[in-house]
């Protein structure tokens, strides 16, 4: 086990080695001059590793596309749940074995507890200029992608005369039509996931219609998944009918794969969530980190991203689905979840209990 | 009349190891319980408050009589039905018994997260079986989603562990008090509840407090049929816990899993009182003696054979071919058709993801090797307890059950706060000695009563014989009783190996990018959803199983 371990590692080195020889990169003007030391001392670390739930498929494009340009440096890629992410960056900072480089997560309210709890790195990256205000907080954490909540439905068991055209819709649907919807309709369970509640947390906030709509969807029957995929996987498989906020940058994917499956973005106000990046406190490969998060907002990264499904936080990525093209599909009405301390509310005992016990209420559990 | 030379240093180094081993992560938790923040935060202090707030928790005590309920329906379905397939497998002249033995213990194979899946594709409501009778009779006569098919799929699918330590001890008794039985013209029934089950009552009592204790630990099933409908069990509940105040709150799940060793502790004295009276039925004699079966007749044949159809129907085929045909399509349910949608791709998708494909080549080392070393250190554990009677080997048996009680997230949490706060432990924890040394505590329990209960099968006598002649301890387990006991060790090898290729909630904290093995990355991508690179990977890894097994069937028969 342990040769086997040794073969991988020294096969992981020669790897490393052969790839500096290619060719040094252009950096983008707006860099500071210095960059290219950035960029050597990046390279004699050699690598960096990522926390992440992203799904390998997204990750794995925008990690081949850092390594084409900067060959020198390998990315060790964690694929882990939200919360086992939050766990083993407080852990490993209170142990001083920091390990994670870079923690990039859906979770937006914990990496905002990270940022206020000092286990983040202070890094002002040259490409923080092109992003939108609300997708950077403290000069720490940023924003990457733009995923709106959309409405998933089944082409094949919902009648294209009873698809909702908003979340109001789908509320008076569910009171009309029980005979297509009852016991069939899907959402997050938020006492489960993390990107579920901030999603719920957001609606709650903007939309008078929520708890009409969890009432609603309490009495038709309504079950609860802990993500899309799941979501996904009853849709399809028509054990469901139809399911609401689930993550747009992976169902259109789906939709586009699979023709049983229809998406609608609400024509009144569409939320979205985004994962958020940062360098941790401590981390064993600070340049290499710095590195990462310059390249996942630039440009280059952000395309290589949106063409694996998850669209540009920009609006100036062309050819992928970005800010501005979104805002569009969703009539104008696109308000992202901004990054800012208003989201550790999300983490506040009390007013979390007194929201399970409304829905709880509300879904009659 | 304890003997000089009892290998006291050698029971004593043992048991301590072990106990350091079991008791770290345990004591961590009980520890973390008493706290009011994670223990490695300055600001936490003792308080009692993660116990008030579970016991002013309405949802505990739902979760509480749901696991009761379960538990009790589990071990009611699983345990006659393990006995009697033990019985007609190991007593009897059924048919086919050389591809029956093997299949019996699919069940085990899979993690029950991923026979939960196997089920919804299959016989869920929009599953191609359910449909089909859909067209047939015009509803479906069943549904999955509840307490009562939790009940029943949890019973079936938890038949094999009863199995094997019922038949592992029928294996080993002579024939001739049954053909004694027969003689004095004594039915099939009759041979089989007075003669042969009384005789492995131990395994008996073994199975069903260890099924107990399995649906009190159960996870998957619930999360899968029960979760969605809002049925919550213990181990759900605690699940719940670790993202409900939006922060992991470790002092709430601590206090979770320390009630769960409150009520599951007196179980394992229970056990152990029943298990001082297991001399008597010491049943391997100086004189050995093959054991000649008992007949079934035509009838009995046909009986016997339907129900093991029938039970394999359900806890095998249905499930699995949920698996694989999920596996080979990217669209199923009402109105598709599956043969338009076959694909290879999610295998394909193994392949390019380099975390995947290290996933299973870990697995596979873990579990071949890995559960080699396990089966070692189980014998070193179980000699040390073996024939010993002092508070030493109390200790053991308390010990050994402790880290099955608990959770696997909970031991795998434990341990991978071990790994990262004790120094020396640390430069481990990025390797898969890490995964090992939690899994052999995680199937201690298993490993160590299967290898327990086929030492207790050898006779003292001859054990005593031996010392008589002037051999010494170590002397007569190594040329005594470890050369009878050898086709019961490679059955344990293959039980270890079964259960971590299965295993799937210890590594969820544990692994990282290097030690990926295919239970915890189930976990992980089910997580985000990607139920197709699941349904893959469940396949391949019932393949390696299945591989395994036969290798070990092979040797097992050698050895005999």
């Amino acid at each position: 086990m342990l040769n086997f371990l040794k073969t991988n590692c020294a096969a992981m080195a020669f790897a490393a080695l052969s790839a500096t020889s290619a060719l040094a990169q252009a950096t983008p003007a707006t860099y500071p001059a210095g960059y290219a030391d950035l960029v050597a001392a990046a390279k004699k670390e050699g690598k960096v590793v990522v926390y992440s739930p992203t799904d390998s498929e997204q990750a794995n494009a925008l990690i081949n596309a850092f390594q084409k340009k900067y060959p020198g440096v390998a990315v060790d890629y964690n694929d882990l749940s939200n919360t086992a992410i939050y766990n083993r960056v407080v852990s490993e900072f209170a142990a001083r074995q920091v390990g994670g480089d870079v923690v990039w997560s859906v979770g937006l309210d914990l990496q905002v507890r990270l940022v206020e709890d000092g286990m983040a790195e202070r890094y002002a990256s040259p490409e923080a200029s092109n992003l939108p205000g609300f997708a950077k907080y403290k000069d720490s954490a940023y924003l990457t992608s733009i995923e709106p909540g959309v409405i998933l439905y089944n082409k094949r068991l919902v009648p294209a005369a009873l698809v909702p055209k908003n979340l109001a819709d789908l509320t008076r649907l569910l009171k009309e039509h029980k005979d297509v919807f009852q016991g069939k309709v899907a959402s997050w369970d938020p006492e489960k996931s993390g990107q579920g509640y901030v999603a719920m947390q957001d609606d709650m906030r903007h939309n008078p219609g929520f708890w009409p709509l969890m009432a609603a969807f309490g009495e038709a029957g309504g079950k609860i998944y802990s993500n899309s995929g799941q979501m996904r996987e009853k849709v399809v498989s028509g054990e469901e009918v139809i399911a609401f906020y689930v993550n747009g940058a992976y169902a259109a994917g789906w939709a586009k794969a699979n023709p049983t499956l229809g998406i609608v973005y609400s024509d009144d106000r569409t939320s979205a969530v985004s994962r958020a990046a940062l360098i941790t406190k401590n981390a064993p490969h600070p340049n290499a980190a710095k590195l990462l998060i310059d390249f996942m907002l630039s440009q280059e990264g952000q395309k290589a991203m949106g063409g694996a499904g998850l669209p540009s936080v920009r609006s100036d990525v062309e050819g992928v689905p970005n800010f501005k093209s979104l805002n569009e599909l969703a009539n104008g009405k696109l308000q992202p979840i901004a990054l800012d301390a208003t989201l550790l509310d999300n983490l506040d005992k009390t007013k979390r209990a007194d929201f399970f016990s409304r829905w709880k209420q509300a879904m009659r559990r | 009349m304890r003997a000089v030379g009892d290998a006291l240093i050698f029971r004593r180094t043992t048991i301590g190891l072990l106990g350091l081993l079991v008791l770290s992560p345990v004591g961590l938790i009980i520890y973390q319980s008493f706290l009011d923040g994670p223990f490695f935060f300055p600001t936490a202090g003792f308080s009692l408050s993660a116990f008030a707030y579970v016991f002013s928790d309405p949802d505990f005590y739902r979760a509480l009589w749901t696991t009761l309920v379960f538990a009790i329906g589990l071990v009611a379905i699983a345990v006659p039905l393990g006995a009697a397939l033990a019985f007609l497998l190991t007593r009897t002249d059924i048919k086919g018994r050389a591809w029956i033995e093997p299949v019996v213990l699919v069940p085990m194979f899979l993690s029950a997260l991923v026979l939960g899946f196997g089920y919804t594709v299959s016989v869920g409501p929009s599953g191609f079986v359910s449909l089909a009778v859909q067209d047939v009779i015009g509803f479906v006569p069943w549904n999955i989603y509840g307490l009562p098919s939790l009940i029943v799929i949890g019973g079936l699918s938890h038949v094999p562990y009863v199995y094997l330590y019922v038949s592992s001890g029928m294996r080993n008794l002579p024939a001739d008090l049954e053909e004694a039985a027969r003689t004095m013209g004594a039915g099939l029934p009759r041979i089989a509840m007075e003669v042969t089950l009384p005789l492995v009552l131990p395994a008996l009592v073994y199975s069903a407090a260890l099924n107990f204790l399995l649906a009190f630990e159960s996870f998957g099933l619930p999360l899968v049929l029960a979760d969605p409908s809002g049925v919550l069990v213990l181990t759900t509940y605690l699940y719940k816990l670790t993202t409900l105040l939006g922060v992991p709150s470790y002092h709430l799940m601590a206090a979770v899993a320390v009630l769960l060793l409150i009520i599951t502790l007196p179980l394992v004295a229970i056990q152990r009182r029943l298990l001082d009276r297991s001399r008597r039925y010491a049943t391997v004699g100086g004189k050995g003696g093959r054991p000649t079966r008992v007949k079934l007749g035509t009838a009995g044949q046909i009986a016997a054979l339907s129900l093991i159809g029938l039970w394999l129907l359900v806890s095998v085929i249905l499930p699995i071919s949920g698996i694989a045909v999920r596996a080979f399509v990217d669209s199923w349910g009402q109105g598709v058709d599956l043969l338009e949608h076959l694909t290879l791709a999610n295998f394909q998708q193994l392949f390019k993801i380099s975390s995947l494909s290290r996933g299973l080549v870990n697995t596979a080392l873990i579990a071949v090797f890995g559960g080699a070393i396990a089966v070692t250190v189980y014998l070193v554990v179980a000699l040390a307890g073996h024939r010993n009677t002092s508070l030493a080997a109390v200790a053991l048996d308390y010990m050994v059950l402790l880290p099955r009680a608990l959770p696997g997230l909970v031991i795998g949490l434990a341990f991978f706060w071990l790994f990262l706060f004790v120094p020396f432990l640390s430069p481990l924890r990025a390797t898969l000695v890490s995964l090992l040394i939690a899994y052999v505590v995680v199937g201690l329990s298993y490993g160590l009563r299967l290898i327990q209960s086929t030492l207790l099968q050898v006779s003292p006598e001859l054990e005593e014989a031996a010392r008589t002649s002037g051999a010494s301890v170590r002397r007569t387990w190594t040329e005594i009783v470890i050369p009878i006991v050898r086709p019961g060790l490679f059955g344990a090898w293959a039980m270890i190996m079964i259960i971590f290729l299965r295993e799937y909630a210890t590594g969820v904290y544990l692994m990282t990018s290097g030690t990926e093995v295919i239970g915890s990355l189930i976990v992980s991508l089910l997580a985000s959803g990607d139920l197709a690179t699941i349904a893959a990977l469940s396949l391949i890894s019932v393949a390696f199983t299945a591989l395994g097994l036969a290798v070990a069937f092979r040797f097992g028969a050698y050895a005999k």
